[in-house]
């Protein structure tokens, strides 16, 4: 049996094999020369005499400082020290919540996990989720509340709103305007509702720079009202994905990604899978994913889906007469749809028009998804209606009809549609106070800064996407003089000293009272400690869809020659939420791999039309508008579309200011998503973009395998290679526990969760970018991304690479002082206080996944010493470090059995990376226990290890990725 | 050539004594570092006198790798009832009345990448003794060990003479007798694999 090898490619600059990238793989620190400049003999020998004195002064003689213990004075029942305890509450995101779990040490927060009981977590958590923690304790944040640019106080400006109340209730609240985001807590909107009883003419407004939008005014349309929708994946043999963010971004993502993931693994549904198609103009996760998948431009895409419609039925049948690219294609996969009818699923992204929105659903009602794959259910976000959209708020404040506005944690001035000029609007209004987590740009041009409290700060509530409510409850006493939405809320409402947990626990009272639930204390509690509502999950409805919907739909326009910028959120910033994290801004971005930085992504051969290539600083111009952008080519990105990524550019703020380029100045009210007609310019500049896709070379090497079902259905193992198991080294034996982990390819969707959950569980210092471009970026599990095939519509992999723990690893041999060793579960072990720094190990180490600090960047890392996790060390200045397999949790776990004289169970350790993945992508546990998770995994005949050539014979293994094609569609490299 | 021989032979010296005399002298290892206490607690007094219990002030040496520090509550028990006006109990009493926690100056130091967890050494037969010296004996507790990592591996690399049964751990005057079973079948009851607990990764992380 032939092995299937394809040629799997990471960076348009390996796949041209040109002799820069050759040069630039060369060696492992590419500008290591340029940074030190010449070096002559007299500053060789110059460096060499100070770091023989420095090394000479390190560490002699015993510590002088005594250290000190201060026990409690009364100990708080429940706490021991040394143990750690974990409080339920969630975290949320354009007003959806996320159930989490926060680990304490000593009543300090130090890590963000999933929260298994919560309906959008599953136990799984998100990079954003993970990074929160940081957000906590970030000293950037705003900390003292400013009036008119000066130190004030929260009495001040209580007397401020009040004297303004007085006036406001005079004239029943006109000029009163509250702006928040999407707001899902019950307590937040029973509070408003209170202040829109006192002050009637008072109104509301909620911006979403990136809403959703088109899918509900779609939604009016076709069921008659606005609705929420859940799906239920299990259900869905096809999923047609039209640029969808079913697996990366719609509320409840992480649970749609853990039933997407169960139909996608042959060995272990029997040979059945799912299949998925995608048409996208820009890559999604769910596109990479995908069995087949298509590069289309709006209008393409536009001309595509009505052909589809036509064929399944949904829409007139002359739309198939209009000739469309791709048309062989679109015919299968609408076969195959209507061979599959009540068990599909057409997915568009937010970012698609109404007519798309329409269109896919229109395609669902002709297949039969409502009730089978879409449920419905009551809006959890309720938005009001056009006349409290930003734009009317900014008509009025220009009119000079507002003279107090209340803006929640939203930040207008900077992700406003560019056209409606909100600086210009706020400059109008009397007084603006804004509730702001950072100094950003809405808090610095308003009158009044008030510091928010971040979320594990303050007593709160939140609806998840199923309408599941948890009571969030704060986790550590305020750090930066913060106050909560209800507290400001409460203030406008004429209470001069509002507590939130007064205020959300009387809301709660009320609530349970008229719920008719009688024992308070026990329904509050028990909220807290299982961190939801029990049944409060919004019950589905039911909505007849109107049939008729499409009727009012032209013909696709024409495509328009020309360049179309399209606006959308950068997968790890959340559109400027979240851009001040350093975690979430060197955490490598899916497809790009990019760090530190936003791009303008624009397709190869649109690149080579335009004659650019990566990091040509690009001039974007639209009415008058300009945006200076460094472009990213990307492969699978459809031509003549530049991706503008959103939530970089900032002007003000904590970290993330002046880091990339601010898209929202393109972005127009009319034209939030796409726009057409901006000239492009060359400036002749570059700019370095740290990307880390050329870190290192595939030279070749198989180390993604890939098939289809019918390969596998034909003969299971026909991936494997014959095994070779000679060794001149001396066996190991491993009698009681041999720890191993399996990563699943099928159920990886790259989405990096797992990346920042190890960082924050291993004490993974940030490099910042220029540490980057020099190859040091630190995080011990990467998320490779593999393409093969044509560079306009590659297919992806996705393979997460930690330490492979090799039963005969070549790191060990080679390091002189034993710093890295085998110990007998068959961890290959790090012992960072006998390190010295060779870096042979590294060297050594075919799968690259050593780590070494060329400079102690934990000590530069701006955060308290409380955050780190006490249970690792803290790694120094010239030691290498490397993925444990979390070896502090297989430690306690080994404790705690120990202690009871029996084996660790199965299941009882779970690594940091396999805790947070959505998709249960990553399994960890005792090889030599059959049963376990992991020996099962292993078992199957998908199953194999990198370069088992080498015959290192890596504990970490990988079951081989395979696609279900569609054999009239045939395979992609066709 | 004589004083080539003699200059030799003191560098032989002097290399000997750096390398084997040195680190073991008492400024180096700081056995018997006594630091002072803002109050002079007395384990002789409370264990070999009141015959206290380790686990009543050091409550979560069983199940948490930190076995615990009392706070203040826990002194005021008994100190709220006897030698209430004790001047050496100043400020205990301040502590609880300001809620100020006592500050005690650390006796044992482990360095931050020694992971050492007390709740298992206990679960295994290792008495307090073992490592706190005579701690019942104390008046000021003083640092028994060198904490060297060699000291830490006599008895992970050969546990067996150091074990004892599991009702005399808390014991600080327990002595082996005939009776007590040997060290090679406590092992065994207890299931410890000493091949193992000389891996890095035991403490090390």
């Amino acid at each position: 049996m032939s092995i299937a090898h394809r040629d799997y490619w990471r960076s348009l600059e390996e796949l041209a094999e040109s002799p820069g990238f050759a040069q630039l793989v060369e060696r492992e620190a590419p500008r290591f020369r340029d940074m030190l400049g010449p070096l002559d003999r007299r500053n060789f020998l110059r460096l060499m005499a100070a770091a023989m004195a420095l090394g000479g002064l390190s560490d002699c003689g015993p510590e002088a400082e005594p250290r000190q213990l201060l026990p409690y004075v009364e100990q708080p029942p429940g706490i021991v020290p040394g143990q750690a305890r974990y409080y339920a509450t969630a975290t949320t995101r354009s007003g959806f919540a996320t159930g989490v779990l926060i680990e304490h040490r000593m009543a300090r927060p130090v890590k963000v996990e999933g929260n298994p009981d919560h309906p959008a977590s599953l136990g799984a958590a998100s990079a954003i989720m993970q990074a929160s923690i940081l957000e906590l304790y970030d000293p950037r944040r705003a900390q003292t509340i400013l009036g008119q640019g000066q130190i004030d106080s929260w009495e001040h400006l209580i007397t401020a709103l009040f004297d303004r109340r007085e006036q406001l209730l005079a004239r029943g609240g006109a000029g009163l305007r509250l702006l928040t985001g999407a707001v899902t807590s019950p307590s937040l909107r029973a509070q408003i509702a209170l202040l829109q009883q006192q002050f009637p003419a008072m109104r509301w407004h909620q911006w979403e720079p990136l809403g959703r939008g088109n899918e509900r005014i779609a939604s009016e349309r076709m069921l008659g009202r606005p609705l929420d929708r859940r799906f239920d994946l299990d259900n869905a043999d096809i999923i047609f994905a039209i640029e969808s963010d079913l697996i990366s971004n719609v509320p409840g993502w992480l649970a749609y990604a853990r039933q997407f993931a169960a139909h996608r693994r042959p060995d272990e549904t029997g040979g059945k899978m799912s299949r998925i198609y995608a048409i996208e103009s820009t890559p999604t996760l769910i596109g990479a994913k995908a069995d087949h998948r298509l590069a289309l431009g709006p209008a393409d895409l536009a001309a595509a889906m009505r052909y589809l419609a036509a064929i399944t039925g949904a829409g007139p049948q002359d739309w198939q007469q209009t000739p469309v690219a791709d048309a062989a294609w679109l015919r299968a996969a609408a076969d195959d749809l209507n061979q599959h009818k009540g068990r599909v699923l057409v997915h568009a992204g937010r970012e698609q028009p109404v007519e798309i929105h329409l269109l896919a659903d229109a395609i669902n009602n002709a297949l039969g998804a409502f009730g089978q794959t879409i449920r419905l259910i009551e809006p959890v976000a309720p938005s009001g209606s056009t006349d409290q959209s930003l734009e009317a708020l900014v008509g009025d404040m220009t009119a000079g009809r507002v003279d107090t506005l209340v803006m929640l944690e939203t930040n207008p001035v900077y992700d406003a549609p560019a056209d409606l000029d909100f600086t210009a609007a706020l400059n109008r209004v009397p007084l603006s106070v804004s509730l702001a987590l950072y100094a950003d740009e809405t808090a610095m041009a308003s009158t009044w800064l008030v510091p928010a409290t971040q979320e594990y700060e303050a007593w709160g509530d939140a609806r998840a996407f199923d309408g599941t409510i948890t009571i969030q409850q704060p986790q550590v006493r305020r750090l930066y003089n913060g106050h909560s939405p209800h507290e400001l809320l409460a203030v406008l409402h004429g209470n001069t000293l509002p507590i939130d947990y007064q205020l959300v626990r009387d809301f709660w009272q009320n609530e349970t009272h008229q719920r008719g639930i009688g024992d308070f204390d026990r329904f509050w509690h028990e909220a807290l400690r299982i961190g939801i509502v029990e049944n409060s999950a919004a019950p589905t409805v039911t909505a007849t869809p109107n049939a008729s919907a499409l009727t009012s739909l032209q013909a696709a326009e024409k495509p328009v020659p020309g360049v179309q910028l399209l606006f959308r959120e950068d997968p790890l910033v959340g559109g400027g939420r979240d851009v001040n994290n350093p975690w979430l801004l060197e955490t490598p971005r899916p497809f790009t791999r990019l760090t530190w930085d936003n791009a303008a992504l624009i397709a190869p051969a649109t690149a080579k039309r335009l004659g650019l290539g990566i990091g040509d600083v690009l001039e974007i111009a639209d009415h008058g508008r300009k945006v200076r952008a460094p472009v990213f080519v990307l492969p699978g990105q459809a031509a003549d579309c530049i991706t503008l990524p959103l939530g970089f550019g900032h002007t003000a703020g904590g970290l993330g200011a002046d880091i990339g380029f601010d898209a929202y100045r393109l972005r127009t009210s009319a034209a939030p998503w796409i726009t057409r007609g901006a000239t492009l310019s060359r400036t002749g500049e570059t700019y370095r973009l740290a990307t880390v896709q050329g870190h290192d070379r595939v030279a070749g090497r198989d180390l993604v395998r890939e098939g289809t079902l019918t390969e596998y259905q034909d003969n299971p193992d026909f991936l494997r290679r014959p095994e070779t198991d000679q060794s001149l080294y001396p066996e190991y034996k491993y009698p009681r526990y041999a720890w191993a982990m399996a990563i699943d390819l099928n159920s990886c969707i790259g989405c990096q969760s797992c990346v920042v959950a190890c960082q924050a569980e291993n004490n993974i210092p940030t490099v910042g970018k220029d540490m980057v471009l020099q190859e040091r970026i630190m995080h011990w599990l990467r998320i490779d991304r593999y393409y093969h095939g044509p560079v306009d519509n590659p297919a992806v992999a996705f393979e997460p690479v930690p330490c492979m723990h090799c039963e005969q690893a070549p790191c060990e041999v080679v390091c002189p002082v034993h710093a890295t060793v085998h110990d007998h579960d068959g961890l290959n072990l790090m012992v960072y206080n006998r390190c010295i720094g060779t870096r042979f190990c590294s060297n050594n180490c075919p799968y690259k996944v050593r780590r070494f600090n060329y400079f102690g960047f934990a000590e530069r890392d701006d955060r308290p010493p409380e955050s780190w996790n006490p249970e690792v060390t803290v790694r120094n200045r010239g030691v290498m470090e490397k993925c444990t397999y979390c070896i502090q949790r297989i430690r306690h776990a080994e404790i705690e059995a120990d202690k009871q004289d029996r084996l660790v169970p199965d299941g009882a350790i779970q690594t940091a990376c396999q805790q947070s993945c959505p998709t249960q992508a990553i399994i960890f546990g005792n090889r030599n226990d059959r049963d376990s998770g992991v020996a099962r995994r292993k078992a199957s005949l998908l199953d194999y290890t990198l370069l088992d050539e080498l015959n290192t014979r890596p504990r970490t293994s990988y079951a081989a990725l395979i696609r279900n094609p569609n054999p009239k569609i045939g395979d992609r490299e066709a | 050539m004589n004083t080539a021989l003699v200059l030799s032979a003191l560098l032989f010296l002097v290399l000997l004594l750096s390398v084997w005399v040195v680190p073991v002298m008492g400024y180096n290892t700081q056995q018997r570092y006594q630091p002072e206490q803002p109050v002079p607690f007395s384990h002789k007094h409370h264990v070999a006198g009141l015959g206290l219990d380790c686990r009543y002030c050091h409550t979560s040496v069983e199940t948490s790798s930190f076995a615990g520090i009392p706070p203040t509550e826990t002194c005021m028990t008994c100190h709220s009832q006897i030698w209430t006006h004790a001047a050496v109990l100043e400020p205990v009493r301040q502590s609880f009345a300001t809620g100020v926690p006592l500050r005690w100056t650390e006796v044992y130091r482990l360095p931050d990448y020694v992971y050492f967890n007390h709740s298992i050494h206990i679960a295994k037969g290792i008495g307090c003794t073992e490592c706190h010296g005579p701690i019942g004996d104390m008046a000021l507790t003083w640092k028994w060990p060198t904490l060297y990592m060699s000291w830490c591996l006599s008895c992970h690399r050969d546990p067996a003479p150091h074990l004892r049964p599991l009702n005399q751990v808390f014991n600080p005057f327990w002595k082996r007798t005939p009776d007590t079973p040997s060290g090679k079948l406590l092992m065994a009851a207890y299931h410890i694999h000493p091949e193992t607990l000389s891996d890095c990764g035991v403490c090390h992380r």
